[in-house]
């Protein structure tokens, strides 16, 4: 048994601090892993993009990949510590290991030649974004009710319906779309992906502000949108084996959710150090030592389990449990930062711009605001953490049946007839 | 980095989860808690020829030259077996203190009976006011020719009953800062001045008062330099916070696949319970406490035995495990449904040691405030 | 709207806390409510005293007809009774009352003339035959049979749970009469324990006490007189007595409601390394918070004795009361547990106990508070469902 990591493993991390040491302003904030930020201001984007430039020509894209492609065939560590570091400094462009990486590896797995030669090369040189299309307006936790429809007419799938939540949409120029293609079979056996170009005609999309102020999500219709044939991705009716494969490859998200939000506790105590109330620095009132404290504690816990993921990924063992363990966990931790954050400023946590500090202060109105207001703006993002990539209720559902071997429920009776 | 077992700690569970299976049913445990003792003597020399007693201490002094982290291990199955006896009070809170800070002479004359199971140890710390803290330290030690003479209540203290030596916490010097002048002394148990009393606790552990009057402890029995045995106790108390701990994540590791297996066996409204989605629920949330609290203790048990400072990582887990394991009892008891709540059944041996490990060598309040010192707050 | 209790209601309050200073002994710290703590040797003397005495006094059924020996007393009274023995923690009330609800509600003339009197005169205890090994949250799978014969039904079979039966007179039995349609098969009788076949075996729980019982039945005859309701209507009383237990989460609130006083005098006179318990700021944040449970609960009983007294519906904020009572419980006793630390695992008869033991007890029995009566979930379930939040079924 050993925690740490071998001098090879400190030498890239120390690597790759040093580069976000000089590609990053000093008082960078930091994006979160669920990547608002980046989808809802241009500048931010447009930042993202550059900085995702610059991981390609370090390699940094694609570590993993096979070299034929533009990958690197790097070890698996290697993009652990990398996106530890990404997750834990809010590293724009990152997005590049959940939505890109993501894409990237159900192409590699499911791809033909020709479409692994047309798509991962543009990806491992920061050329391009790409979005997911899953959710839709009556296919949430259940996925397999969607029914974007795919109908093959000759040469092209013609695509209709729409999706929803879609992050990035509006910046990406490709994403797999999981459509319906044959409405005779059972809900999730008649289901495949499609790559779609954004560029094609008869997509519109409409984006949707979240309660945080962002609007980074959107909604994506699709009106007769003609996709070449040759763009479907695996089987055709044998999406559901990409959609397995596609939630393995997220087995990460929990874990970033608890290293992203430990920034934020760094920066709660060292907010309690500084301010003094009524003479009295807030470091030294013991509520909020205890506090402070038990959520120090939860998150190094949480933490802790999530090396096993990665050791689990290394031995070659599915890690899905663990990994369900660390969504759930994610999901819950970061939500009571933020309540704590919220706690601790009191009356000031509820003033700041939207998105936080990002320093977009209007002087007047947010003139008295704490932390630059990213107290208010966890508080109000967070509740999306138990509900994002996957509700907390199908991961407790996935973790009990799948990791603990608990019968599933049975299925209810077919409603009657209307 | 290797989250996993060496093949010799993968035998060493093995092997312990065998033994104590066979050796340490729960009748055997629910005898205890009645029993004066509270350990069986056959055991415990059963346990000594396997090298368990020795397990931590040096091989020239009759030990195994294991490190904590295999102690730890071992600790876990003994939690889940609900291992009665003075196993933690002797080789942690007796024996480590003497290996480590002891004279030549001390290792001498008392590693060897340790490690033999000749001689049970444990320590007194705590008195009335029932705190870890260097002020809460009143006993004294005052010096009378070649003796140190001890008179003073020490309150808790786990099987002092039968303890050959005591290592006894004890002010030596009235200074400023409460954590100078206190000193640590190797007691003999049968001492004249001695009495002790073992209190009525909720898991039937013996935790004693412990009653001194005007017992003298020879000077070549001071553990460590005089005045400055605080130092010392800080680390006795992350052992002894790390040892229970492991013992704890055994014993919440148990609760689980027990109630694991019950959900899968109980049948109600003509299926399992464990088909319906609240009990699903429930018992993936028991699986984060238990799962999470593990990887955190190897986390904690490995840094010691690498000689890593680990400081915050022993209260982190302490004060995690305290209110997780409880959390796994409680709601493990919720699904067992009335079952559960009968004296018969197993479960409540568990819940009740659960409790007694959340106190044992500072709850969840007492660790949190280490951290956040830690913190630098 | 107006919250606070009449003249009269506050005489009577008065009139019943002095009744109980004479009752229990000086420096009385209170037992739980229910038969599980009434069963101790040390106990049971007093529960039957106050049983007795609160039959002298006609407290016993207080809104039942005179007819049958009650009070036909307003519902406020018996809840101000209640509210008071259960804050109080005074041993000897139980679940007889509830039984005897039911045969008030379905029990013929003569069941009702036979039954009540000795109840109301605190002479007899009554006990609950509901659940079996096969039997819990999935009451009807009820196996127990009851055949019928010429001049009686003849019963075999088994009872568990059933908490108090070695002291009582007579169980409530729901037993099958009707093996092949699970809801509607059925029936209750009203058994008397001493009759030839029935043996008990008493279980110790995990607090050291040995309440509950194993009910055995051998061919146990009970006449035809004593079938409460129709044969086969049994599920119509079971519906009844959930919708009319509406106590048990209120009992388990005042309860908690002693606990907190007890604590809260423990911080303020104990002094530790020179400084009051209470003044910790860690200590002050847990027993307000406790004390916000304890409050938000009691008034939502308030809620609870006003729906009943109009007549209301009350399935959804009695199931309410009872999670919210139960979680509350735990929470106190772990709370409680955690101000006392170390002296906390002490049992009541050890050297340096604190209060009496009384969170040592608490901290073991009110695992049972979300189990007993209806476990949380199931009361989840009814809260959700038609009677309360109407969500659809599965």
């Amino acid at each position: 048994m050993d925690f740490r990591f071998t001098p090879e493993e400190e030498a890239f991390r120390k690597e790759v601090k040093e580069f976000f040491g000089k590609e990053l302003p000093p008082d960078w904030p930091g994006v979160d892993p669920d990547q608002y930020h980046e989808d809802a201001f241009d500048h931010i984007h447009e930042f993202s993009k550059a900085l995702q430039k610059k991981f390609a020509a370090k390699g940094w894209l694609g570590l993993t990949w096979p070299k034929k492609y533009g990958g690197q065939e790097a070890p698996l560590w290697k993009q652990m510590i990398l996106e530890e570091e990404l997750t834990y400094r809010g590293t724009a462009g990152y997005d590049a290991y959940q939505f890109l990486g993501g894409c990237g590896d159900i192409v590699l797995e499911f791809g033909t030649e020709a479409q692994k030669e047309k798509y991962i090369p543009p990806m491992c040189r920061g050329e391009v974004k790409w979005a997911t299309g899953m959710s839709e307006p009556n296919a949430g936790s259940d996925l397999a009710s969607l029914q974007l429809k795919a109908d093959l007419q000759g040469d092209y799938f013609v695509l209709n319906g729409q999706k929803t939540w879609q992050s990035a949409a509006h910046r990406a120029d490709f994403a797999p779309v999981y459509c319906r293609t044959d409405p005779n079979l059972a809900k999730h056996r008649g289901i495949s992906i499609v790559i779609v170009d954004y560029k094609t005609p008869g997509i519109t999309m409409r984006r949707l502000t979240q309660m945080s102020g962002l609007d980074a999500f959107c909604e994506v219709f699709y009106d007769n949108v003609k996709i070449p044939k040759e763009n479907l991705l695996g089987q055709l009716n044998g999406g559901w084996a990409v959609v397995m494969s596609a939630l393995n490859h997220e087995r990460t998200y929990g874990i970033q959710l608890i290293v992203n939000i430990k920034r934020d506790l760094d920066l709660l105590v060292q907010y309690c150090r500084e301010t003094k109330v009524n003479g009295e620095p807030l470091a030294k009132n013991a509520l909020l030592r205890n506090r402070l404290a038990e959520m120090a504690i939860q998150l190094e816990v949480a933490r802790t389990l999530g090396y096993k993921v990665n050791s689990m990924v290394l031995k070659g063992q599915n890690p899905m449990a663990t990994a369900n363990q660390m969504k759930i966990l994610g999901g819950i931790m970061t939500q009571r930062v933020a309540i704590l954050g919220m706690q601790i400023l009191g009356l000031y946590g509820q003033l700041g711009p939207v998105g936080g500090n990002w320093k977009q202060m209007d002087e007047k109105k947010d003139k008295w605001a704490r932390l630059g207001g990213r107290m208010k703006h966890l508080y109000l993002t967070t509740v999306c953490n138990t509900i994002a990539a996957g509700t907390t209720e199908v991961a407790r559902n996935g973790l009990a049946t799948m990791g603990l071997g608990l019968p599933r429920e049975p299925k209810p009776a077919a409603p009657a007839k209307k | 980095m290797d989250l996993s077992f060496s093949e010799e700690q993968e035998m060493l569970w093995k092997s312990a989860r065998d033994f104590l299976a066979s050796r340490c049913p729960k009748t055997v445990v629910r005898q205890m808690e009645e029993d004066e003792k509270g350990y069986v003597p056959e055991l415990w020399k059963e346990m000594a020829g396997l090298g368990w007693l020795g397990l931590p201490f040096p091989e020239r002094y009759g030990g195994g030259g294991f490190k904590f982290l295999d102690l730890a291990i071992l600790l876990e199955e003994m939690g889940r077996a609900c291992l009665p006896g003075p196993f933690i009070s002797t080789v942690v809170l007796g024996g480590m203190p003497v290996a480590e800070w002891g004279t030549e002479e001390q290792k001498k004359e008392i590693l060897p009976k340790v490690c033999e199971g000749k001689a049970i140890m444990t320590l007194a710390l705590t008195e009335p006011s029932a705190r870890y803290d260097a002020g809460s330290v009143k006993v004294k030690a005052v010096v009378d020719g070649g003796d140190y003479v001890i008179s003073g209540t020490k309150l808790f203290v786990p099987d002092a009953h039968i303890a050959d030596y005591i290592v006894v916490v004890a002010r030596t010097a009235e200074k400023a800062n409460p954590e100078e002048g206190i000193t640590l002394f190797i007691m003999d148990g049968k001492s004249r001045g001695v009495s002790t009393f073992v209190l009525r606790t909720i898991a039937g552990d013996k935790q004693c008062e412990l009653t001194m009057d005007k017992v003298r402890v020879p000077k070549g029995m001071v553990l460590g330099k005089v005045d400055k045995g605080w130092e010392m106790v800080k680390k006795v108390i992350e052992w002894g916070a790390l040892a229970k701990t492991a013992e704890m994540v055994g014993g919440a590791q148990q609760v689980m696949e027990m109630t694991i297996q019950y959900a899968k066996d109980r049948v109600q409204f003509d299926r399992p319970i464990g088909s319906f989605q609240i009990i699903q629920h429930y018992l993936a949330d028991m699986s984060i406490d238990v799962d999470s609290s593990r990887v955190s203790l190897h986390k904690a048990a490995w840094m010691l035995s690498e000689g890593i400072g680990c400081t915050k990582e022993v209260s982190v887990i302490k004060g995690w495990v305290s209110e997780a394991y409880r959390r796994v009892t409680a709601q493990a008891h919720q699904i067992h449904g009335a079952i559960g709540f009968t004296k018969d059944h197993d479960l409540e041996l568990y819940y009740r040691r659960a409790k007694a490990g959340e106190l044992f060598f500072g709850d969840a309040d007492f660790h949190r405030e280490i951290v956040a010192q830690q913190l630098g707050l | 709207m107006d919250f606070r209790y009449t003249e009269e209601e506050e005489a009577f309050r008065r009139e019943v806390q002095a009744f109980i200073k004479e009752t229990v002994p000086p420096g009385w710290l209170g037992v739980d409510p229910g038969p599980e703590e009434e069963s101790r040797e040390d106990v049971y003397p007093l529960a039957l005293k106050t049983w007795r005495r609160l039959g002298e006094k006609g407290w016993i059924g207080l809104t039942w007809p005179k007819a049958y020996g009650g009070q036909e007393s307003p519902l406020w009274k018996e809840m101000i009774l209640l509210q008071e023995l259960s804050h109080h923690g005074v041993p000897g009330v139980d679940v007889s009352s509830a039984q005897a609800d039911l045969v008030l509600t379905f029990g013929t003339e003569e069941q009702k003339k036979r039954f009540i009197p000795p109840i109301t005169r605190g002479e007899v205890k009554w006990c609950i035959g509901m659940s079996e090994p096969d039997a819990g949250s999935d009451t009807f799978a009820v196996k127990l049979r009851a055949v019928e014969e010429k001049d009686c039904f003849v019963l075999n079979g088994q009872k568990i749970w059933s908490s108090g039966a070695h002291h009582a007179k007579y169980e409530v039995v729901y037993a099958r009469t009707d093996p092949n349609n699970k809801h509607l098969g059925l029936s209750v009788f009203i058994v008397d324990l001493q009759s030839p076949g029935v043996t008990m075996r008493q279980i110790m729980q995990m607090t050291g006490l040995a309440p509950f019982c194993e009910v055995f039945f051998d061919n146990v005859r009970v006449p035809k007189e004593n079938l409460l309701g129709e044969k086969n209507g049994g599920w119509a009383i079971l519906l009844h007595a959930f919708g009319a237990e509406r106590t048990y989460g209120l009992f388990v609130l005042y309860n908690a409601k002693r606990y907190l006083e007890q604590l809260v005098q423990f911080c303020r006179e104990t002094h530790v390394n020179g400084e009051p318990l209470a003044k910790d700021p860690i200590i002050r944040n847990k027993l307000a918070q406790m004390a916000i449970e304890i409050e938000v609960g009691l008034n939502l009983g308030h809620e609870l004795s006003w729906l009943a007294m109009q007549n209301q519906p009350t399935v959804k904020a009695s199931s309410q009361i009872k999670v919210h009572g139960g979680g509350v419980a735990q929470r106190v006793a772990n709370m409680g547990m955690q101000i006392l630390g170390l002296y906390g695992q002490l049992s009541e008869d050890s050297k340096w106990v604190k209060i009496g033991g009384r969170m040592r007890h608490t901290y073991l029995g009110s695992v049972g508070f979300t189990l007993a009566g209806g476990t949380s979930e199931v009361s989840r379930g009814h809260i959700a469902g038609k009677a309360g939040l109407g969500l659809p079924k599965r």
